[in-house]
Protein backbone atom coordinates (compact mmCIF):
# COMPACT_ATOMS: atom_id res chain seq x y z
CA UNK A 1 0.00 0.00 0.00
CA UNK A 2 3.08 2.39 0.12
CA UNK A 3 3.34 2.01 -2.85
CA UNK A 4 -0.17 3.55 -3.89
CA UNK A 5 1.65 6.63 -5.16
CA UNK A 6 0.31 9.98 -4.22
CA UNK A 7 -0.32 11.93 -7.40
CA UNK A 8 -0.12 15.53 -7.84
CA UNK A 9 -2.06 18.12 -6.18
CA UNK A 10 -4.01 15.99 -3.37
CA UNK A 11 -1.80 17.24 -1.09
CA UNK A 12 -1.23 20.75 0.59
CA UNK A 13 2.51 22.19 -0.53
CA UNK A 14 3.26 22.34 3.13
CA UNK A 15 3.39 18.76 2.73
CA UNK A 16 5.26 18.04 -0.61
CA UNK A 17 7.46 20.59 -0.39
CA UNK A 18 9.17 20.23 2.48
CA UNK A 19 9.00 16.67 1.35
CA UNK A 20 11.29 16.98 -2.03
CA UNK A 21 13.55 19.17 -0.38
CA UNK A 22 14.75 16.54 1.90
CA UNK A 23 14.44 14.36 -0.12
CA UNK A 24 17.05 16.15 -2.52
CA UNK A 25 19.31 16.13 0.48
CA UNK A 26 19.12 12.93 1.29
CA UNK A 27 20.35 12.17 -2.57
CA UNK A 28 23.18 14.74 -1.96
CA UNK A 29 24.24 12.53 0.93
CA UNK A 30 23.81 9.75 -0.33
CA UNK A 31 25.98 10.44 -3.35
CA UNK A 32 28.53 11.15 -1.36
CA UNK A 33 28.52 8.14 0.49
CA UNK A 34 28.57 6.12 -2.76
CA UNK A 35 30.92 8.19 -4.39
CA UNK A 36 33.47 5.85 -4.71
CA UNK A 37 31.13 3.03 -5.92
CA UNK A 38 32.13 1.23 -9.21
CA UNK A 39 30.08 1.42 -12.65
CA UNK A 40 29.40 -2.70 -12.04
CA UNK A 41 27.87 -1.43 -8.50
CA UNK A 42 25.50 1.42 -10.41
CA UNK A 43 24.35 -1.31 -13.27
CA UNK A 44 23.70 -3.66 -10.45
CA UNK A 45 21.45 -1.22 -8.85
CA UNK A 46 20.12 0.06 -11.37
CA UNK A 47 18.62 -3.23 -12.19
CA UNK A 48 17.54 -4.26 -8.68
CA UNK A 49 15.43 -0.33 -9.37
CA UNK A 50 14.10 -1.61 -12.25
CA UNK A 51 13.19 -5.05 -10.87
CA UNK A 52 11.41 -3.03 -8.26
CA UNK A 53 9.54 -1.19 -10.70
CA UNK A 54 8.27 -4.48 -12.67
CA UNK A 55 7.28 -6.17 -9.32
CA UNK A 56 5.04 -2.85 -8.86
CA UNK A 57 3.89 -3.47 -11.95
CA UNK A 58 3.12 -7.67 -12.44
CA UNK A 59 0.12 -8.60 -10.50
CA UNK A 60 0.01 -11.25 -7.81
CA UNK A 61 -3.14 -12.83 -8.19
CA UNK A 62 -4.23 -13.77 -4.35
CA UNK A 63 -8.15 -15.05 -4.91
CA UNK A 64 -10.33 -12.26 -5.55
CA UNK A 65 -7.36 -9.38 -4.85
CA UNK A 66 -4.34 -9.08 -7.66
CA UNK A 67 -1.31 -6.95 -5.36
CA UNK A 68 1.33 -5.49 -6.60
CA UNK A 69 4.49 -6.02 -4.64
CA UNK A 70 7.05 -3.42 -3.88
CA UNK A 71 10.56 -5.55 -2.65
CA UNK A 72 11.82 -2.49 -1.07
CA UNK A 73 12.76 -4.64 1.70
CA UNK A 74 14.79 -7.28 -0.09
CA UNK A 75 16.21 -4.70 -2.32
CA UNK A 76 17.26 -2.40 0.58
CA UNK A 77 18.74 -5.54 2.00
CA UNK A 78 20.72 -6.26 -1.03
CA UNK A 79 21.56 -2.53 -1.74
CA UNK A 80 22.05 -0.85 2.06
CA UNK A 81 20.59 2.55 3.21
CA UNK A 82 22.60 4.78 0.31
CA UNK A 83 21.62 2.88 -2.26
CA UNK A 84 17.91 2.07 -1.79
CA UNK A 85 17.02 5.43 -1.26
CA UNK A 86 18.35 6.20 -4.87
CA UNK A 87 16.85 3.35 -6.00
CA UNK A 88 13.71 4.28 -4.43
CA UNK A 89 13.70 8.10 -5.76
CA UNK A 90 14.33 7.23 -9.50
CA UNK A 91 11.76 4.25 -9.64
CA UNK A 92 9.30 7.30 -8.62
CA UNK A 93 10.75 9.65 -11.01
CA UNK A 94 9.90 6.79 -13.29
CA UNK A 95 6.76 6.76 -12.53
CA UNK A 96 6.17 10.32 -11.77
CA UNK A 97 6.76 10.65 -15.48
CA UNK A 98 4.03 8.27 -17.11
CA UNK A 99 1.14 9.86 -14.71
CA UNK A 100 1.56 7.24 -12.01
CA UNK A 101 2.14 9.27 -8.89
CA UNK A 102 3.26 13.21 -9.28
CA UNK A 103 6.09 14.81 -10.12
CA UNK A 104 5.72 17.28 -7.55
CA UNK A 105 5.64 14.85 -4.50
CA UNK A 106 8.14 12.58 -6.04
CA UNK A 107 10.31 13.40 -2.96
CA UNK A 108 7.69 12.64 -0.57
CA UNK A 109 6.88 9.29 -2.08
CA UNK A 110 10.21 8.53 -2.22
CA UNK A 111 10.27 9.32 1.36
CA UNK A 112 7.17 6.87 2.48
CA UNK A 113 8.83 3.92 0.81
CA UNK A 114 12.58 4.97 0.93
CA UNK A 115 12.72 5.31 4.56
CA UNK A 116 11.25 1.58 5.09
CA UNK A 117 13.91 0.34 2.42
CA UNK A 118 16.69 2.71 4.69
CA UNK A 119 15.44 0.17 7.62
CA UNK A 120 15.83 -3.12 5.73
CA UNK A 121 19.27 -3.99 6.30
CA UNK A 122 20.35 -3.06 9.65
CA UNK A 123 17.07 -5.15 10.96
CA UNK A 124 18.58 -7.90 8.85
CA UNK A 125 22.30 -7.92 9.82
CA UNK A 126 20.66 -7.61 13.33
CA UNK A 127 18.77 -10.70 12.55
CA UNK A 128 20.62 -13.32 10.31
CA UNK A 129 23.71 -14.60 13.10
CA UNK A 130 20.49 -15.85 15.05
CA UNK A 131 17.89 -16.73 12.64
CA UNK A 132 19.70 -17.08 9.63
CA UNK A 133 18.84 -15.37 6.06
CA UNK A 134 15.10 -16.29 5.05
CA UNK A 135 14.04 -15.17 8.49
CA UNK A 136 16.50 -12.16 8.88
CA UNK A 137 15.05 -10.93 5.44
CA UNK A 138 11.38 -11.46 6.64
CA UNK A 139 11.53 -9.60 9.10
CA UNK A 140 13.39 -6.96 7.74
CA UNK A 141 10.86 -6.75 5.26
CA UNK A 142 8.50 -6.90 7.86
CA UNK A 143 9.81 -3.62 9.26
CA UNK A 144 10.40 -2.17 5.97
CA UNK A 145 6.89 -2.23 5.31
CA UNK A 146 5.31 -1.30 9.20
CA UNK A 147 7.35 1.95 8.95
CA UNK A 148 6.49 2.55 4.86
CA UNK A 149 3.10 1.82 5.39
CA UNK A 150 2.85 3.61 8.67
CA UNK A 151 4.31 7.08 7.17
CA UNK A 152 1.96 6.66 3.87
CA UNK A 153 -0.87 6.68 6.89
CA UNK A 154 0.78 9.68 8.87
CA UNK A 155 0.94 11.67 5.41
CA UNK A 156 -2.57 10.63 4.60
CA UNK A 157 -3.81 11.76 8.13
CA UNK A 158 -1.82 14.68 8.29
CA UNK A 159 -3.33 15.77 4.82
CA UNK A 160 -6.99 15.22 5.50
CA UNK A 161 -6.43 16.98 9.15
CA UNK A 162 -4.76 20.28 7.18
CA UNK A 163 -7.51 20.38 5.18
CA UNK A 164 -10.23 20.18 7.85
CA UNK A 165 -11.20 16.82 6.97
CA UNK A 166 -13.42 16.00 10.10
CA UNK A 167 -12.26 12.97 12.43
CA UNK A 168 -15.46 10.52 10.99
CA UNK A 169 -14.23 11.03 7.51
CA UNK A 170 -10.55 10.05 8.75
CA UNK A 171 -11.71 6.70 10.16
CA UNK A 172 -13.50 5.99 7.27
CA UNK A 173 -10.50 6.58 5.03
CA UNK A 174 -8.35 4.36 7.88
CA UNK A 175 -10.75 2.08 7.25
CA UNK A 176 -10.16 1.39 3.99
CA UNK A 177 -6.64 1.98 3.88
CA UNK A 178 -5.46 -0.38 7.15
CA UNK A 179 -6.18 -3.86 6.01
CA UNK A 180 -4.14 -3.20 2.86
CA UNK A 181 -1.65 -2.19 5.14
CA UNK A 182 -1.72 -5.34 7.22
CA UNK A 183 -2.19 -7.25 3.92
CA UNK A 184 0.91 -5.73 2.61
CA UNK A 185 3.21 -6.31 5.70
CA UNK A 186 2.48 -9.94 5.29
CA UNK A 187 2.58 -10.50 1.49
CA UNK A 188 5.77 -8.51 1.51
CA UNK A 189 7.21 -10.27 4.61
CA UNK A 190 6.36 -13.71 2.70
CA UNK A 191 7.59 -12.96 -0.55
CA UNK A 192 10.99 -11.99 0.71
CA UNK A 193 11.56 -14.98 2.38
CA UNK A 194 11.22 -16.90 -0.94
CA UNK A 195 13.49 -14.38 -2.00
CA UNK A 196 16.45 -14.73 0.80
CA UNK A 197 16.16 -18.35 0.67
CA UNK A 198 16.39 -19.12 -3.37
CA UNK A 199 19.52 -16.55 -2.74
CA UNK A 200 20.89 -18.31 0.33
CA UNK A 201 21.05 -20.92 -1.91
CA UNK A 202 22.21 -19.92 -5.02
CA UNK A 203 24.39 -17.11 -4.46
CA UNK A 204 24.49 -16.24 -0.57
CA UNK A 205 27.57 -14.11 -1.38
CA UNK A 206 24.91 -11.48 -3.27
CA UNK A 207 23.67 -11.24 0.65
CA UNK A 208 25.00 -8.98 3.44
CA UNK A 209 27.15 -11.10 5.61
CA UNK A 210 27.75 -13.62 2.90
CA UNK A 211 30.55 -16.12 2.26
CA UNK A 212 31.82 -13.29 -0.32
CA UNK A 213 30.18 -10.22 -0.22
CA UNK A 214 29.80 -8.20 -3.66
CA UNK A 215 30.46 -4.62 -2.85
CA UNK A 216 27.98 -4.86 0.00
CA UNK A 217 29.65 -2.27 2.11
CA UNK A 218 27.77 1.16 1.38
CA UNK B 1 1.28 -1.10 -17.81
CA UNK B 2 4.18 -2.41 -19.42
CA UNK B 3 2.05 -1.85 -22.82
CA UNK B 4 1.14 0.91 -21.81
CA UNK B 5 4.43 2.29 -21.07
CA UNK B 6 6.15 0.42 -24.31
CA UNK B 7 3.75 2.17 -26.43
CA UNK B 8 4.41 5.65 -25.16
CA UNK B 9 8.12 5.25 -24.74
CA UNK B 10 7.84 3.94 -28.83
CA UNK B 11 5.17 6.78 -29.65
CA UNK B 12 8.03 9.34 -28.32
CA UNK B 13 10.63 8.06 -30.71
CA UNK B 14 8.06 7.58 -33.99
CA UNK B 15 6.39 10.48 -33.41
CA UNK B 16 6.63 13.09 -36.34
CA UNK B 17 4.53 16.06 -34.73
CA UNK B 18 6.35 19.52 -34.35
CA UNK B 19 5.49 18.85 -30.66
CA UNK B 20 7.73 16.07 -30.89
CA UNK B 21 10.24 18.07 -32.86
CA UNK B 22 10.61 20.49 -30.37
CA UNK B 23 13.53 20.55 -27.68
CA UNK B 24 13.24 18.80 -24.13
CA UNK B 25 13.93 21.40 -22.68
CA UNK B 26 11.15 23.88 -23.62
CA UNK B 27 8.90 20.70 -23.41
CA UNK B 28 10.03 20.29 -19.98
CA UNK B 29 9.35 24.02 -19.14
CA UNK B 30 6.01 24.00 -19.80
CA UNK B 31 4.90 21.04 -18.52
CA UNK B 32 6.25 21.81 -15.21
CA UNK B 33 4.48 25.00 -15.45
CA UNK B 34 1.27 23.22 -16.45
CA UNK B 35 1.60 21.25 -13.08
CA UNK B 36 2.37 24.19 -11.21
CA UNK B 37 -0.27 25.93 -12.16
CA UNK B 38 -2.79 22.79 -11.53
CA UNK B 39 -1.57 22.06 -8.37
CA UNK B 40 -2.25 26.08 -7.49
CA UNK B 41 -5.06 26.63 -9.23
CA UNK B 42 -7.58 27.68 -7.16
CA UNK B 43 -10.48 28.67 -9.68
CA UNK B 44 -12.29 24.91 -11.07
CA UNK B 45 -12.41 26.98 -14.19
CA UNK B 46 -9.48 27.20 -14.65
CA UNK B 47 -8.39 23.97 -13.53
CA UNK B 48 -11.17 22.83 -16.35
CA UNK B 49 -9.15 24.96 -18.74
CA UNK B 50 -5.50 23.78 -18.07
CA UNK B 51 -7.33 19.94 -18.78
CA UNK B 52 -8.40 20.86 -21.92
CA UNK B 53 -4.69 22.33 -22.66
CA UNK B 54 -3.46 19.04 -21.62
CA UNK B 55 -5.85 17.17 -24.07
CA UNK B 56 -5.09 19.58 -26.71
CA UNK B 57 -1.83 18.72 -26.49
CA UNK B 58 -1.44 14.84 -26.14
CA UNK B 59 -3.95 14.72 -28.72
CA UNK B 60 -2.51 17.39 -31.16
CA UNK B 61 0.80 15.17 -30.70
CA UNK B 62 -1.48 12.16 -32.16
CA UNK B 63 -1.12 10.13 -29.00
CA UNK B 64 -4.26 7.51 -29.15
CA UNK B 65 -6.75 8.54 -26.99
CA UNK B 66 -7.47 5.34 -25.39
CA UNK B 67 -3.54 4.76 -24.23
CA UNK B 68 -3.69 8.55 -23.26
CA UNK B 69 -6.70 7.95 -21.24
CA UNK B 70 -5.31 5.02 -19.47
CA UNK B 71 -1.76 6.24 -18.62
CA UNK B 72 -3.29 9.41 -17.51
CA UNK B 73 -6.58 7.75 -15.30
CA UNK B 74 -3.81 6.25 -12.74
CA UNK B 75 -4.55 9.34 -10.29
CA UNK B 76 -8.40 8.44 -9.74
CA UNK B 77 -8.20 5.39 -7.22
CA UNK B 78 -6.16 7.04 -4.99
CA UNK B 79 -7.98 10.65 -5.35
CA UNK B 80 -11.09 8.77 -4.77
CA UNK B 81 -9.90 8.51 -1.03
CA UNK B 82 -9.58 12.15 -0.96
CA UNK B 83 -12.90 12.56 -2.82
CA UNK B 84 -14.57 10.11 -0.24
CA UNK B 85 -13.15 11.96 2.50
CA UNK B 86 -13.70 15.84 1.47
CA UNK B 87 -17.07 14.77 0.21
CA UNK B 88 -19.45 17.83 0.61
CA UNK B 89 -22.50 17.14 -1.32
CA UNK B 90 -21.11 19.62 -4.06
CA UNK B 91 -20.20 19.04 -8.19
CA UNK B 92 -17.62 21.40 -6.80
CA UNK B 93 -15.79 19.67 -4.60
CA UNK B 94 -14.75 16.13 -6.22
CA UNK B 95 -14.14 17.79 -9.34
CA UNK B 96 -11.66 20.43 -7.95
CA UNK B 97 -10.13 17.28 -6.27
CA UNK B 98 -9.65 15.01 -9.67
CA UNK B 99 -8.80 17.88 -12.60
CA UNK B 100 -5.98 18.42 -10.41
CA UNK B 101 -4.18 15.28 -10.66
CA UNK B 102 -5.58 14.26 -13.59
CA UNK B 103 -4.02 17.51 -15.27
CA UNK B 104 -0.68 16.89 -13.89
CA UNK B 105 -0.79 13.00 -15.14
CA UNK B 106 -2.08 14.23 -18.84
CA UNK B 107 0.89 16.46 -18.77
CA UNK B 108 3.31 14.01 -17.62
CA UNK B 109 2.32 11.90 -20.42
CA UNK B 110 2.03 14.33 -22.94
CA UNK B 111 5.49 15.01 -22.32
CA UNK B 112 7.17 11.05 -22.46
CA UNK B 113 4.79 10.26 -25.17
CA UNK B 114 6.86 13.36 -27.52
CA UNK B 115 10.23 13.65 -25.68
CA UNK B 116 12.70 10.48 -26.04
CA UNK B 117 14.08 8.76 -22.68
CA UNK B 118 17.52 10.44 -23.51
CA UNK B 119 16.66 13.76 -24.22
CA UNK B 120 13.93 13.87 -21.46
CA UNK B 121 16.84 12.79 -18.29
CA UNK B 122 19.58 14.64 -19.88
CA UNK B 123 18.41 17.93 -18.33
CA UNK B 124 16.97 16.13 -15.41
CA UNK B 125 20.80 14.14 -14.62
CA UNK B 126 22.45 17.53 -14.87
CA UNK B 127 20.34 18.46 -11.94
CA UNK B 128 20.76 15.39 -9.72
CA UNK B 129 23.48 14.19 -8.09
CA UNK B 130 25.88 11.91 -10.41
CA UNK B 131 25.04 8.32 -10.14
CA UNK B 132 21.17 9.32 -9.55
CA UNK B 133 20.94 10.79 -12.34
CA UNK B 134 23.07 7.65 -14.18
CA UNK B 135 20.62 5.73 -12.82
CA UNK B 136 17.95 6.97 -14.17
CA UNK B 137 19.18 6.17 -17.57
CA UNK B 138 20.15 2.51 -16.40
CA UNK B 139 17.22 1.37 -14.79
CA UNK B 140 14.90 2.73 -17.51
CA UNK B 141 17.35 1.04 -20.24
CA UNK B 142 16.78 -2.22 -17.96
CA UNK B 143 13.19 -1.96 -17.56
CA UNK B 144 11.55 -3.08 -20.00
CA UNK B 145 13.48 -6.63 -20.57
CA UNK B 146 13.25 -6.71 -16.66
CA UNK B 147 9.57 -6.32 -16.85
CA UNK B 148 9.17 -8.78 -20.00
CA UNK B 149 10.82 -11.40 -18.07
CA UNK B 150 9.06 -10.49 -15.04
CA UNK B 151 6.19 -10.87 -16.97
CA UNK B 152 7.22 -14.31 -18.63
CA UNK B 153 8.42 -15.66 -15.07
CA UNK B 154 4.46 -15.14 -13.71
CA UNK B 155 3.31 -16.99 -16.79
CA UNK B 156 5.65 -19.70 -15.97
CA UNK B 157 4.57 -19.97 -12.33
CA UNK B 158 0.41 -20.30 -13.33
CA UNK B 159 1.52 -22.61 -15.75
CA UNK B 160 3.32 -24.65 -13.21
CA UNK B 161 0.56 -24.91 -10.69
CA UNK B 162 2.67 -21.81 -8.78
CA UNK B 163 -0.39 -20.12 -8.76
CA UNK B 164 -2.49 -22.41 -6.75
CA UNK B 165 -2.41 -24.16 -3.31
CA UNK B 166 -2.38 -22.50 -0.21
CA UNK B 167 -1.55 -18.73 0.16
CA UNK B 168 1.74 -19.18 2.04
CA UNK B 169 3.39 -21.35 -0.81
CA UNK B 170 2.19 -19.50 -3.35
CA UNK B 171 4.14 -16.20 -1.99
CA UNK B 172 7.04 -18.17 -1.36
CA UNK B 173 7.42 -19.46 -4.30
CA UNK B 174 6.71 -16.06 -6.49
CA UNK B 175 9.36 -14.58 -3.72
CA UNK B 176 11.99 -17.42 -5.25
CA UNK B 177 10.89 -16.75 -9.13
CA UNK B 178 11.75 -12.84 -8.37
CA UNK B 179 14.85 -13.95 -6.60
CA UNK B 180 15.98 -15.39 -10.18
CA UNK B 181 15.57 -11.98 -11.32
CA UNK B 182 17.86 -10.67 -8.58
CA UNK B 183 20.79 -13.08 -10.02
CA UNK B 184 19.91 -12.36 -13.87
CA UNK B 185 20.07 -8.34 -12.54
CA UNK B 186 23.80 -9.20 -11.48
CA UNK B 187 25.18 -10.65 -14.19
CA UNK B 188 23.13 -8.28 -16.28
CA UNK B 189 25.15 -6.01 -14.65
CA UNK B 190 28.49 -7.62 -14.81
CA UNK B 191 27.77 -7.88 -18.69
CA UNK B 192 26.80 -4.30 -19.21
CA UNK B 193 30.01 -3.08 -17.41
CA UNK B 194 31.84 -4.72 -19.31
CA UNK B 195 30.48 -3.07 -22.01
CA UNK B 196 30.74 0.23 -21.00
CA UNK B 197 34.16 -0.45 -20.09
CA UNK B 198 34.73 -1.70 -23.67
CA UNK B 199 32.64 1.63 -24.80
CA UNK B 200 35.52 4.12 -22.75
CA UNK B 201 32.80 4.73 -20.16
CA UNK B 202 34.42 7.93 -19.02
CA UNK B 203 32.59 7.69 -15.42
CA UNK B 204 29.31 9.51 -16.83
CA UNK B 205 26.70 8.96 -18.10
CA UNK B 206 25.80 12.00 -20.01
CA UNK B 207 22.95 11.32 -22.21
CA UNK B 208 22.41 13.84 -25.59
CA UNK B 209 23.41 16.76 -25.68
CA UNK B 210 20.65 18.34 -27.98
CA UNK B 211 18.13 18.55 -25.63
CA UNK B 212 18.15 22.32 -24.89
CA UNK B 213 18.80 22.63 -28.84
CA UNK B 214 16.07 24.97 -30.23
CA UNK B 215 13.82 24.63 -33.73
CA UNK B 216 11.07 26.21 -34.98
CA UNK B 217 8.98 23.74 -33.50
CA UNK B 218 9.97 25.89 -30.01
CA UNK B 219 8.16 28.49 -30.94
CA UNK B 220 4.84 26.58 -30.55
CA UNK B 221 5.71 25.31 -27.04
CA UNK B 222 6.00 29.35 -26.41
CA UNK B 223 3.03 30.19 -27.84
CA UNK B 224 1.20 27.30 -25.67
CA UNK B 225 3.06 28.78 -22.85
CA UNK B 226 1.60 32.31 -23.73
CA UNK B 227 -2.17 30.80 -24.33
CA UNK B 228 -2.03 28.96 -20.66
CA UNK B 229 -0.54 32.24 -18.98
CA UNK B 230 -2.98 34.03 -20.38
CA UNK B 231 -5.88 31.96 -19.41
CA UNK B 232 -4.63 31.94 -16.31
CA UNK B 233 -4.65 35.43 -15.32
CA UNK B 234 -7.86 36.03 -16.72
CA UNK B 235 -9.19 32.69 -14.94
CA UNK B 236 -7.42 32.63 -12.03
CA UNK B 237 -10.14 34.65 -9.70
CA UNK B 238 -13.24 32.75 -11.24
CA UNK B 239 -15.21 30.76 -9.04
Amino acid sequence: MSHLHIPDGVLPALLWAPGLGLALLLLVLGARVLRGASPQRLAYQSALGALVLAAMVVELPLGPLDYHLTLVGPVGVLLGAASIFQVVFVANAILALVGHGGLTVVGLNALVLGAGGVLARPVYLACVRRWGPPVAMTAATAVAQIVSGALWLAVMAVALHVQAVGPNRVKLVAGVAFPLYLAGIVIESAVAFGVARFITRVRPDLLPGGATPVETSR
Amino acid sequence: MINTLAQIDHLASAGRTPWHRASALSKLLLAAGLVLLAVFAPSLWLLAGLYAVAWGLALTARLPWRLTLVASGYPVAFTLLFVLARWDGTVETPLRLLLRPLTASLVAVWLVGTTPYPDLFAPLSRLLPRNVGDGLFLTYRALFELMGRTGGLWRALRLRGGASGPVRRRLTLAGEGLATMVLYGFERSERLYATMRLRGHSGRICGCHHFAEGSRADLLVAAAGLIVTAGAVLLWRMP
